[in-house]
């Protein structure tokens, strides 16, 4: 069978040279400029005298016969460790992670093969997962240089633009080498309905590049090769499951924000806003129903205000709104604009989970390969989907265990908790430069003052309790439990509660804290970049810890209580360097938007407390 | 026309060179519509594609069951929600002409309209799938035209109405609802209208072409100068008509607003059958006017004095009948 489709392949050449000088210069001629159009129809009756195209015309080949070399080379063909099966990718860090669809990479288990057009085959294992925006990230291993897709920006996709999508449609990559189509942006910003699935393509680009089986996960590239997009659906009607002339491709602004978080192994989720629109036949966006607990009715969204901005973008249909609220993960803050009746207002909403986690495991469940045997050294590969295929003798000989194994933890709620491991580790490894907080048990004593007001502020900070001097008002609160309460109450107790976080993760770490997983990376409001975000499931209450993704160093860190309340936020907004360790100089407590104080730090004092004294 | 002076500075910021495409399109798109009307069951869709065709409100789209409705809903690149009525239609080119009132609707100039030409590039621009909805862009393709041809060379294995000539094109153009699309020059000049989808009984392989503007014009003008137009309104019926039964027809219930006229039966030894009316007849036209529904043919024919003949013109499978009713 090999052989007949190596022949297929050797006779393409030479059947397109029967075509080559009418096609040449038909394709050549770049579809924007019209006199080389009525040159190259004048000379195709004479082809033999035809002339050379002009040099700006070669040029503009050259130039897109650039970017598709270059495009090709990030581009990843994807399959089952059988070979079998098969969707596309395209790589975009040089350590090998792959964005792909959700649908490519679920039937084939957490390990699949990958091709490049460097001829090679890769072993992959999964990492995280998105099964409502039909996106995962798998990552290849065996190189620290795999070549990586320049990331476009689809904000600035316009219908009438260039592009081309490159990928494996009905798996024809057997040499590994990419099928690119070129095609035209037929649309943009296109909301595609669940189709009884929770699979939701929002936002999504639409073009006439001929998307087919296998395309999928693949990438959409602008006319500069820069990814634009990650293909993944059709429009099939009547006409059966090939190219009708409609692709939908994810847009690379939905896919970035998705994957600092898919790289933490999870199953990640979409969002929901706490509320439901109503487009009303004036035009008005209005709020249709609303949430008492959720984050946008506590930045004091009501029933009827007109929703005016979400994100980065004006809504002026309910199409808009969903298209937006489509491309960013749950717990994220962005910014929303709406009208009540005193006027209009500017703030921040938390988004919510759209599903809850036992919904997503029943989705990871039903997607996965039919039947999972229990992982054990020396048994055998699953299949996706066939289970008599394991006993072909290529699956018969033991697997032992590999690079791939090492890099693959199951469990519940994870697509590959391995990645979450690898993810807090490597953010442990940036704080490790900035100097050690561990060591045996301490109290902590912190000096400072709000400033401007010549208010003293006093924090003592030990595993007996907290303590807060302010001023001459003192407070205490238990080192771990009754901390909700205080929440509530928005209580500058909080900034207590902040700085003990603070000290244990520094102290004992995250992973002694309580469960920690490592989310993704979230925004901060007010900030133009994104930031590591870890959640710690202590006793009561759930903490979020932002930490710089260049420096590690803790940013902000949250304490809930529960969901209808404002959680705790300390910003610890600069680091200075005292006795080898980089110490927070100013902290600002705030709830909701509201800041309720600004420290500035003079002092940090450690007292050692030998251990044993009971302290 | 560009020169090749001008192109190379412009290559050099080779987004300009594609900005071009964009505008091109962007404008285009402001004078294609959405239409909405009957259909929705039965694999029929209940949308397609319309061309405004100049400043006075007057759309052209392809001549379906989607139009069989009192109003046809009208949306605007702008996502403006207008009423339409039928001015008339031509069964020969399938096409039909729509009319917006006061909706200060900007169109294309037919005198503009240029030839197509095999080999030359088009865009088409259609609401193909109904993917766009209110002030969403109509979706914009690629393609070139490979061939100027009638469609009767393909008579017997495609089910079209339309004989004539089309512009057969490479791209995925005609989909569910992109029929009444534009398919227009570099320039932005109108070239052709998207048709209805036609599949090859045989092979199975759906058609994608569009109208030459040629073709489009003459059965503009002809809808526009009156004739096949829809004028039940003023008719002055005569003391002694033609009436349905009288001519030996019975038609299908009329039970919708616009039920079109199709013969259910036809009597034995009729004025109908010996004039040739069979069975599934769908009557189009009474004397070159459109009859567009049971109530409008009732109409028409009692303005027909009952010992004067008529001519009908009806659709029977994928074939037009003149038919000749002498009493």
């Amino acid at each position: 069978m090999e052989t007949t489709e190596a022949q297929t392949i050797m006779y393409v050449p030479s059947y397109c040279k029967i075509c080559c000088a009418t096609v040449v210069i038909l394709l050549s001629v770049d579809f924007f400029i019209e006199t080389p159009i009525a040159l190259a129809q004048e000379v195709v009756p004479s082809v033999e005298k035809a002339p050379m195209p002009s040099d700006t015309v070669l040029a503009a080949q050259q130039q897109r016969i650039e970017a598709m070399r270059r495009a090709s080379s990030a581009t990843v063909a994807v399959y089952g460790t059988d070979g079998q099966g098969g969707g596309s990718g395209v790589c975009v860090s040089p350590d090998g992670y792959v964005l792909t669809n959700f649908h490519v990479s679920s039937p084939f288990g957490h390990r699949m093969r990958c091709g490049l057009n460097d001829g090679r085959m890769y072993d992959a294992v999964v990492a995280g997962s998105d099964p409502t925006g039909d996106l995962a990230v798998i990552k290849m291993v065996g190189r620290s240089d795999f070549p990586i897709a320049m990331i476009g920006d689809s904000d600035t996709v316009r219908i009438g633009q260039w592009c081309f999508a490159a990928g494996n449609p009905f798996v024809l990559a057997t040499n590994l080498q990419p099928t690119v189509t070129y095609g035209l942006i037929s649309g943009v910003r296109r909301y595609q309905y669940p189709s009884g699935t929770i699979l939701e393509y929002s936002d999504c680009i639409q073009t006439d590049a001929a998307i087919n089986p296998g395309n999928s996960g693949g990438p959409l590239f602008n006319i500069r090769g820069e990814l634009i997009g990650i293909n993944g659906r059709c429009s099939f009607e009547k006409r059966g499951r090939v190219n009708v002339g409609v692709g939908y491709a994810i847009s690379i602004k939905q896919a970035m924000n998705f994957f600092g978080q898919l790289k933490s192994g999870r199953v990640v989720d979409h969002a929901t806003l706490g509320f439901t629109v109503t487009t009303e036949n004036n035009g008005k966006v209005a709020v249709s129903n609303i949430l008492e607990s959720s984050d946008a009715y506590r930045r004091g969204i009501r029933y009827g205000d007109e929703i005016l901005r979400l994100g980065d973008r004006d809504v002026t249909t309910t199409n808009q709104l969903k298209n937006i609220l489509g491309i960013f993960p749950d717990q994220w803050r962005i910014p929303i604009r709406f009208r009540n009746e005193t006027g209009v207002v500017e703030t921040y909403i938390r988004l919510q989970s759209l599903h809850l986690a036992s919904e997503l495991e029943e989705i990871i469940k039903g997607e996965s390969p039919q039947q999972k045997p229990p992982r054990k050294p020396g048994g055998k590969e699953p299949v996706p989907g066939d289970k008599e295929k394991l006993e072909l003798p290529k699956q018969t000989k033991p697997v032992t265990k590999d690079a791939v194994d090492e890099l693959f933890v199951e469990k519940r709620g994870y697509s590959n908790y391995y990645f979450n491991r690898f993810e807090l580790d490597r953010i442990l490894g940036l704080q490790a430069v900035h100097g050690s907080w561990t060591g045996s048990a301490e109290a902590w004593k912190i000096n400072g003052e709000i400033p401007g007001e010549n208010i003293a502020v006093e924090m003592l900070l030990s595993d007996e309790n907290l303590t807060l001097r302010l001023g001459d008002k003192t407070e205490t609160v238990h080192p771990l439990k009754g901390w909700p309460k205080w929440i509530k109450q928005r209580s500058s107790i909080g900034a207590l509660m902040g700085m003990r976080v603070w000290q244990q993760w520094n102290r004992i770490g995250p992973k002694l804290m309580g469960e920690a997983v490592y989310l993704g990376r979230n925004p901060i409001v007010g900030r133009n970049t994104l930031y590591d975000a870890t959640r710690i499931t202590v006793s009561d209450f759930d903490v979020l810890v932002y930490t710089s993704p260049d420096t590690g160093l803790i940013e902000v860190i949250e304490v809930f209580s529960d969901r209808q309340t404002d959680p705790v936020e300390l910003f610890f907004e600069k680091y200075e360097t005292a006795e080898g360790r980089a110490t927070p100089k100013t902290i600002r407590l705030a709830y909701g938007l509201e800041s309720q104080f600004i420290v500035s730090i003079n002092q940090l004092t450690r007292i050692e407390i030998p251990v044993g004294t009971g302290l | 026309m560009l020169t090749k002076s001008s192109l190379a500075t412009d290559l050099g910021r080779d987004a300009n060179v594609f900005i071009n495409n964009e505008a091109l399109i962007a404008t285009s798109q402001e004078k294609v519509v959405k239409l909405y009307g009957a259909g929705g069951a039965r694999g029929l869709e209940s949308y397609q594609s319309g061309v405004i065709i100049d400043n006075l409100g007057h759309i052209v789209t392809s001549w379906s069951t989607v139009l069989d409705v009192a109003k046809i809903r009208v949306v605007t690149f702008d996502g403006r929600r207008l009423d339409a009525t039928m001015v008339g239609m031509d069964p020969q080119n399938e096409l039909a002409v729509l009319k917006v009132e006061d909706g200060g609707l900007v169109g294309f100039d037919l005198s503009r309209a240029a030839p197509g030409a095999t080999g030359q590039r088009v865009f088409a621009i259609s609401n193909l799938f109904g993917i766009a909805a209110g002030n969403e862009s109509c979706s914009a393709q690629k393609g070139v035209i490979m061939a100027s041809t009638p469609l009767t060379t393909r008579r017997g294995k495609t089910k079209s109405l339309y004989q004539g000539r089309v512009y057969v094109l490479d791209a995925m153009t005609n989909n569910p609802g992109a029929s009444g699309g534009a398919l227009i020059d570099l320039q932005g000049r109108l070239v052709g209208i998207l048709g209805k989808e036609i599949r090859d009984e045989q092979a199975g392989i759906w058609l994608n072409y569009a109208l030459p503007m040629d073709v489009v014009k003459s059965s503009v003008d002809r809808i526009l100068s009156g004739n096949t137009s829809v004028q039940t309104a003023g008719l002055k019926a005569v003391a002694q008509p033609h009436r349905i039964s009288d001519l030996g027809i019975t038609l299908i219930p009329d039970v919708l607003s616009k039920t079109p006229p199709f013969i259910d039966q036809v009597r034995e030894d009729s004025v109908a059958q010996r004039a040739g009316m069979q069975t599934n007849d769908l009557i189009l036209l009474l004397n070159d006017q459109r009859a567009d529904s049971r109530k409008s043919l009732e109409k028409m024919l009692a303005t027909i004095n009952r010992a004067d003949s008529f001519y009908v013109l009806v659709q029977r499978g994928q074939e037009l009948i003149r038919i000749h009713v002498r009493p």
